[in-house]
């Protein structure tokens, strides 16, 4: 859950999420994997912060023992640490600052136990740490992954399946810009700012000349680095996760607005325009977040009070990036909401809307041993493993019956004989020898039958002292099987896309430079001037070619067609057109 | 590039069936796409993606070439828009044609209704040409199939109306037929596009039957992301590089362009209008990043004349692929322009993009490539002939750019595998897992689960506590009980995803009827974890109590870690602990 509760210490430079180095370091998160799925983020203390009373300064502790961060830090990531013994009992002594529940158990506990007060002998204690056998952790580097499954929960959340395919549609990669409401907990922010992120922007500024953005090629001039807007109305949510960016190194790279954007929208104020490529809906109703989000908007006027004037003339949004497709992606559980986003997707003439469903899970895998031999260990269900087995087991119990009774019947038998001996003793002696006799065949049966079907207690015995010799781990079948607890349904995806702008002006731009319908008619025969299909707008722009053009687009032809086309006699070269 | 079409580039064309064809826009060519007609190249070069374009006719003066006419989003939704306030049930008198992709939503009533509705759309369209009686005959002569039969339907059922609304519907009906007939959106070829391309049009053997959404979640689960260059080296000064990812890729390089898509070295920035290109300038630039290379490369005797920097590799966001092949089969990078044969220098795959085999890998004396070709005194090559000169330097270059490749690869501290091959993944695993930094993460595909499942039985918590009490001789591994060492990876879990697609129309929402099977596709993953050297004790905290370490409610709890005494019997359903 939540990372200790330590004052936070300078911000980090860089994200441990995104450029984590090869070892754990003081200030910055680590996540201590405890088991399976469980999970604790530490912010790593160093030694001189305060320590809740700690001898050996920040502690960490979990189910399977204490962990001074001392022992956590600087640790090459992924190491296997063990806990340490730590005297609980001398918290409250240094550096005690006091926090609530912590400070009355602390109190309570150590009352006039005496601890070195020097720093000398505070550093010594620290640094005799003793290992202790209550377990181990692993020390990993956070990733969106641990964080999500470990984060503290204010909001539902998206989770890993779910967010990786939204990432991917929205075609989030290093430089994109992506806007996202509302943050809520967090998990979808740190997903993003890993995909989009390409550098930190504060580090271009500081080592002017050194290329920041990390991908191969050079940033073009101008072009921001990628980013994360994000969007939170709830206050106490969007505090809590402010300071988790800060924590996490994001800051440069996740800027976090408090804002209800149904209602303000996206445009960030006394900001460069956002110009996001890629937006992520989780709000209750995204459809009406959607009017902010059209290709050109009518600028507020400056009075908030006064109504915007139908006859201002639509800009540009300075939300959208003004060249790329938009992609847009919300995020709903019900299939309600999916009904009136499509709808106002489609009125604001969104495209390529489509909607899909997720469904993930993990699977277990096993190795089921059945069999007799099994009997009495735990969690094995001792049946037989076969037919040939069941049939030995019955025969053993059958036996034992058949054994049962005539023992029964042995012992009736010998009261009988008893009885009747008792009277016979007053007609003579020769009883003794059937007495004898009787007495034989009862050892046997003790000795030799008795001895075939053993007793539960001592079958169980015998498998109980087989068992460390066995290699269980490769014994019975190995199966697989989903985890126990599925999700059946997280949410619907809504997917759309926006195309850039696209006016007349810029076809008819398009049709000069590339060669419209004209150019095809032409190398069908038709030359400038003829007869031309399609509509009468690109005619007269083909006349409008300059002369440049023409051999531009002549010289291109010419290449296409070896060089067939001669071009005013003159020799010219593809040149740049430099937009 | 995502903002226009450029010429030269792949782009794909989605078609009225919704099948994707993916060709090379080069200018002043003709492109098919099949019975649908053929279209100018030009005349979507320079323009936006995801425009969706109509096949205009063939007209008496351009008999070669058709033009295309861009279709609006208002055009696109006029009969969902008129459909969207009606209820399920009038829409369901709207004799839908069912199962007829193409022209399913036609509005083809049989009341008088629906007719007028579908005329006020034509209506509301200004971009409609009036057609004579003479055209719509010979339109209707070119449809073919279901797009005929509606037109049959539509002139010849109603009598009842005046002539102008029959005309005016059968105007609409054509035209919406042809659009849906004759009509493609251009898309952009990135990584999501081709693998559904691939997987629903192509050939989804060639990339195992890969997902998309698998795809994307693999990404994540291996916390794929772009490196920048302020982050700490791995290894603490090796000088091996960072963002560094090891693949083992059968997917003809899916897996490849996926990784570099999302470390941001997948596309080449390249103009709008090819421009003669300032080599020099750009080569100086994308060096930037890698000034680290340049000092521990091997040392060169001589500075041969640089003909291109083929042998510059790359120090962050690097992609290494071992192949059992003697060379790569990374076809799919040809989409993105890049030619692993004849890689163009100024691709950003050239340098980071790094391929050795098994063979290089494991034994690379045994590589005739790895051995260091004969150098010669300067004298001796300058007296050479330029062809000798120019074989030389060129051979020393292929050495020098393997035999980096390899050590580099052989140093390991990669941060992350991801693998997806028919080969023995054991095989795989025991030669690859040591390579990788601690923290990284595995994730190995599996179009069938039962690979992943024998893996995970390898690195399960009985055979790991089994491998720590009685290890195996060093040096042995691996042995028949263990396959590979199983202290090496943590949280060894098989995941799966899917997508499941719905229809979202007004009134007809629900999840598509059919879809594609076989391969589900699963993912393995595991963290690489560095065991602590000597014995290490897990026996939990028993003692009951409040742990301080922010879980709260769940701190309370026992739980028996990882590593239990030899002999404790592991069913009960955590058979699958192998965290
Ligand atoms: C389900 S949560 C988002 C969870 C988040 N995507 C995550 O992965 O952690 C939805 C959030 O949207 C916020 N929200 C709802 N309506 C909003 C609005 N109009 N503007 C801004 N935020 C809003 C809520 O406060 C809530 O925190």
């Amino acid at each position: 859950m939540a990372t200790d509760s330590l004052p936070p210490s300078a911000p980090p430079r860089t994200s441990p999420f995104l450029t984590p180095g090869s070892h754990s370091s003081a200030s910055s998160l680590s996540i201590l994997h405890l088991r399976r799925d469980q999970h604790t983020p530490v912010i790593l203390q160093p030694s001189s912060s305060p320590s809740d009373g700690y001898i050996e300064g920040p502690v960490t502790n979990t189910r399977f023992g204490s962990f001074p961060h001392s022992t956590l830090i600087n640790q090459p990531w992924g190491s296997q640490i063990r806990a340490s013994e730590v005297d609980t009992g001398s918290r409250g002594r240094k550096g005690w600052e006091g926090k609530g529940k912590k400070r009355k158990r602390g109190s309570d506990e150590i009352a006039d136990e005496v601890r070195p007060e020097t720093e000398e002998e505070v550093e010594g204690t620290r640094k005799a740490i003793k290992t202790s056998a209550t377990g181990f952790v692993h020390i990993l580097s956070p990733t969106p992954e641990l964080w999500t499954s470990s984060l503290p929960h204010r909001t539902q959340v998206v989770y890993t399946p779910d967010y990786s395919y939204i990432l991917h549609r929205l075609r989030a990669r290093p430089g994109s810009v992506i806007i996202e409401a509302g943050a809520g907990s967090g998990s979808f922010t740190h997903a993003a700012a890993r995909a989009v992120f390409d550098g930190y922007p504060a580090l271009s500024i500081q080592d002017e000349g050194i290329q920041t953005n990390a991908s191969a090629e050079p940033a073009l001039p101008g072009k921001q680095n990628g980013k994360v807007y994000s969007f939170e109305f709830h206050e106490q949510r969007c505090t809590a996760l402010q300071s988790e960016i800060k924590d996490h190194g994001l800051e440069g790279i996740v800027e976090l607005t408090h804002r209800d954007v149904c209602t303000e929208g996206f445009t960030i104020s006394n900001s460069p325009p956002i110009h996001a490529s890629a937006i992520f809906l989780d709000l209750p109703a995204p459809w009406l977040a959607l009017k902010h989000l059209t290709r050109r908007i009518r600028r507020k006027s400056l009075d908030p009070s006064a109504n915007p004037e139908p006859t201002t003339p639509l800009t540009p949004n300075p939300v959208l990036h003004p060249s790329l497709p938009i992609h847009i992606c919300t995020f709903s559980p019900c299939i309600e909401q999916v009904t009136r986003t499509i709808s106002t997707l489609r009125s604001h003439g969104w495209l390529d809307i489509s909607m899909v469903e997720l469904s993930a899970k993990k699977i277990e895998t096993r190795r089921e041993r059945v069999g007799l031999q099994e009997e009495g260990l735990r969690g094995v269900n001792a049946s037989a493993a076969n037919v040939e087995e069941a049939v030995e087991r019955l025969r053993e119990v059958e036996g034992r019956t058949r054994w049962f009774h005539e023992m029964e019947a042995r012992k009736e038998k010998e009261q009988e004989q008893e009885r009747d001996g008792a009277e016979a003793k007053k007609d003579g002696e020769p009883d003794d020898m059937v007495k004898g006799e009787m007495e034989k065949e009862n050892d046997t049966v003790n000795g030799k039958e008795k001895e075939k079907y053993t007793s539960k207690a001592s079958r169980l015995a015998s498998i109980a002292s087989r068992l460390p010799t066995r290699k269980l781990y490769k014994e019975g079948r190995l199966v697989h099987r989903p985890e126990p607890e599925l999700k059946m349904h997280t949410s619907y995806l809504v997917f759309a896309i926006f195309p850039r702008e696209w006016s007349d002006e810029d076809e008819k731009e398009a049709e000069r430079v590339w060669g419209g319908r004209e150019a095809a008619d032409r190398r069908g025969g038709v030359e400038e001037g003829g007869e031309l299909g399609g509509s009468g707008g690109g005619r007269k722009e083909e006349k409008r070619m300059s002369k440049r053009q023409r051999r531009k687009e002549a010289k291109r032809r010419k290449d296409a067609d070896g060089g067939k086309v001669e071009v005013d006699g003159e020799k010219t070269d593809v040149e740049s057109r430099g937009n | 590039m995502r903002d226009l079409i450029r010429p030269d580039t792949f782009v794909g064309l989605r078609l009225p069936s919704d099948a994707i064809q993916v060709v090379r826009v080069v200018p002043n060519t003709s492109i098919s796409i099949g019975k649908y007609g053929s279209f100018y190249a030009n005349h979507i070069i320079g323009r936006p993606y995801h425009l969706t374009f109509e096949v205009l006719d063939k007209s008496d003066t351009s008999p070669a070439q058709s033009g295309l006419r861009i279709v609006s989003a208002s055009e696109l939704y006029a009969d969902l828009r008129d459909g969207e306030a009606s209820t399920p049930s009038e829409s369901n008198d709207l004799g839908v044609a069912e199962g007829n992709s193409g022209v399913e939503y036609e509005l083809v009533g049989e009341d008088g209704e629906v007719v007028l509705r579908t005329n006020r759309a034509i209506i509301d369209d200004s971009s409609t040409q009036t057609m004579t009686m003479a055209q719509i005959e010979a339109l209707k002569a070119e449809c073919t199939g279901s797009g005929r039969d509606l037109i049959q339907k539509i002139l010849g059922s109603h009598i009842a109306l005046d002539q102008k609304t029959a005309f005016a519907l059968a105007k609409y009906t054509l035209r919406k037929t042809k659009k849906y007939l004759r009509s493609f959106t251009v898309l952009p070829v990135d990584v999501p596009l081709l693998a559904h391309w691939i997987l629903t049009d192509k050939e989804p053997i060639k990339i195992m039957e890969l997902r998309e959404e698998t795809l994307a979640l693999m990404g994540s689960l291996l916390n794929l992301h772009c490196t920048a260059i302020h982050s700490e080296p791995n290894g603490h000064g090796s000088g091996i590089g960072s963002g560094r990812w090891l693949l083992i890729d059968e997917t003809s390089g899916l897996l490849a362009a996926s990784t570099a898509e999302k470390i941001g070295v997948l596309n080449q920035p390249k103009a709008l209008v090819p421009s003669i290109v300032n080599d020099e300038h750009e080569q100086a630039n994308s060096d930037a990043d890698d000034t680290a290379t340049a000092s521990h490369s091997i040392a060169q005797p001589f500075k041969p004349p640089r003909i291109h920097s083929s042998s510059s590799l790359a120090y962050l966001n690097t992609i290494t692929v071992i192949h059992a092949n003697s060379q790569p089969n990374l076809s799919l990078l040809k989409y993105f322009e890049f030619d692993h044969a004849n890689p163009s220098p100024s691709h950003p795959l050239c340098r980071h993009l790094k391929t050795l085999s098994w063979l290089q890998l494991l034994a690379p004396e045994d590589d005739l490539a790895y051995t260091e070709p004969d150098t010669f005194p300067n004298e001796t090559i300058q007296s050479w002939k330029s062809g000798r000169r120019g074989n030389y330097y060129r051979k020393r270059r292929r050495w020098e750019r393997i035999k980096s490749i390899v050590d580099e690869t052989r140093a390991g501290g990669f941060d992350g595998l991801m693998i997806a091959t028919g080969m023995d993944l054991a095989t795989v695993l025991h030669h690859t897992v040591p390579l990788l930094r601690g923290g990284a993460q595995v994730v190995i595909y599996s179009p069938t689960v039962e690979p992943l499942v024998e893996i995970s039985d390898y690195y399960s918590l009985g055979r790991r506590t089994a491998f720590i009490t009685d290890p195996p001789e060093p040096g042995s591994m691996p042995t028949e009980d263990f396959p590979l060492d199983p202290t090496l990876l943590l949280a060894a879990t098989i995941h799966t995803v899917k997508c499941r697609p719905w229809q979202v129309l007004p009134g007809r929402t629900h999840p598509l009827m059919t879809g594609r099977g076989s391969s589900e596709g699963y993912i393995f993953t595991a963290t690489r974890v560095l065991p602590a050297e000597g014995k290490i004790e897990a026996r939990g905290n028993f003692k009951r109590r409040r742990v301080n370490d922010g879980n709260g409610s769940r701190g309370s709890e026992i739980v028996e870690q990882t590593l239990e005494p030899i002999g404790r019997e592991l069913g009960e359903g955590d058979g699958t602990n192998i965290s």
